[in-house]
């Protein structure tokens, strides 16, 4: 054990030995206000799980549907550009021809 | 303390019946277990009152997926420890650590624990206890409960596992790190006392 560990070691060991901090009691009225707020709530099924990954699901293929739109519009553009970059480049020869 | 005559099982029958009373009763017996959870892993400027009514309100809604794998206060308790990382975890800042900002009591005790070499505790507990919350605050919140539940409640890896989630050589790794951050954080203190 190295001269840090022993120390730390001193440490927690006097840290342990303090009494307990405060009642470990209920406060007055809290069981009755997280029992009624508890049962107020529909109770969540064994599927609360599955809902949880589904709805993230959801938002996971929300979120990839956007991403491709988003990339289909930019190579499009990126396309439509290219294009007519050719055409112009092909008219131009086209008349130097001419 | 847990009442040892209380019939658990059929309280928690009784609330999957949607019995308020036996939802009340269950609180009751199961406050001392997550309050004392709550205590120790407390993040800074959080109700130990507000956290407990969450973990509270966890438990119930997940009820239904307690399948009696584990004993339910085991159960109850990882759902206490996990929710109280997830508010470390949203305290951000951690303000910084300087031999100043000790009490007296405090800087007595961390002095006595880096200039003593024999092999003595500090006498007074609850500077010791206060002083090795602030040096945990110092850490990231897995670093700051793997070093709670090992050096303080003096839990097992096997244990501090299951109440986690987490693997026991990832606890390991953690623990040494945090140990390390700590020793750094000693020296500094130490440097700032000598200058």
């Amino acid at each position: 054990m190295n001269n840090f560990d022993q120390k730390w070691q001193r440490l927690t060991a006097a840290a342990r030995r303090a009494p307990a901090a405060g009642d470990e009691a209920a406060p007055q009225g809290f069981a009755t206000r997280i029992a009624a707020l508890a049962l107020e709530a529909p109770p969540a099924g064994p599927w609360f799980g599955v809902e949880r990954l589904a709805l993230r699901g959801l938002l996971a293929a929300c979120a990839l549907c956007a991403a491709s739109v988003a990339f289909h519009y930019a190579t499009g553009e990126l396309t439509v550009e290219g294009e007519d970059e050719a055409l112009i480049e092909f008219v131009n020869t086209d008349y130097e021809l001419s | 303390m847990p009442d040892d005559a209380f019939d658990l099982a059929a309280c928690l029958a009784a609330v999957r019946r949607r019995d308020q009373s036996a939802a009340r009763q269950l609180v009751e017996h199961l406050h001392p277990l997550v309050i004392r959870i709550v205590r120790s892993h407390l993040p800074r400027r959080v109700a130990e009152e507000d956290l407990a009514q969450e973990i509270f309100l966890k438990m119930f809604t997940r009820l239904e997926q307690y399948q009696g794998a584990v004993p339910f206060p085991h159960w109850v308790s990882r759902i206490a420890v996990t929710t109280c990382i997830d508010h470390l975890r949203a305290q951000k800042r951690r303000p910084e650590f300087r031999w100043a900002d000790l009490s007296e009591n405090e800087a007595e005790v961390l002095d006595q624990v880096l200039s003593d070499e024999r092999d003595e505790t500090p006498n007074d507990a609850l500077a010791a206890r206060e002083l090795v919350r602030k040096l945990l605050d110092q850490l990231g919140p897995e670093d700051r409960t793997v070093i709670q539940l090992l050096d303080l409640e003096q839990k097992s890896v096997a244990e501090i596992s299951a109440l986690t989630g987490w693997g026991q050589s990832m606890i390991k790794v953690r623990a040494f790190r945090a140990r390390r951050k700590l020793q750094k954080l000693f020296r500094d203190l130490q440097r700032q006392e000598k200058s």
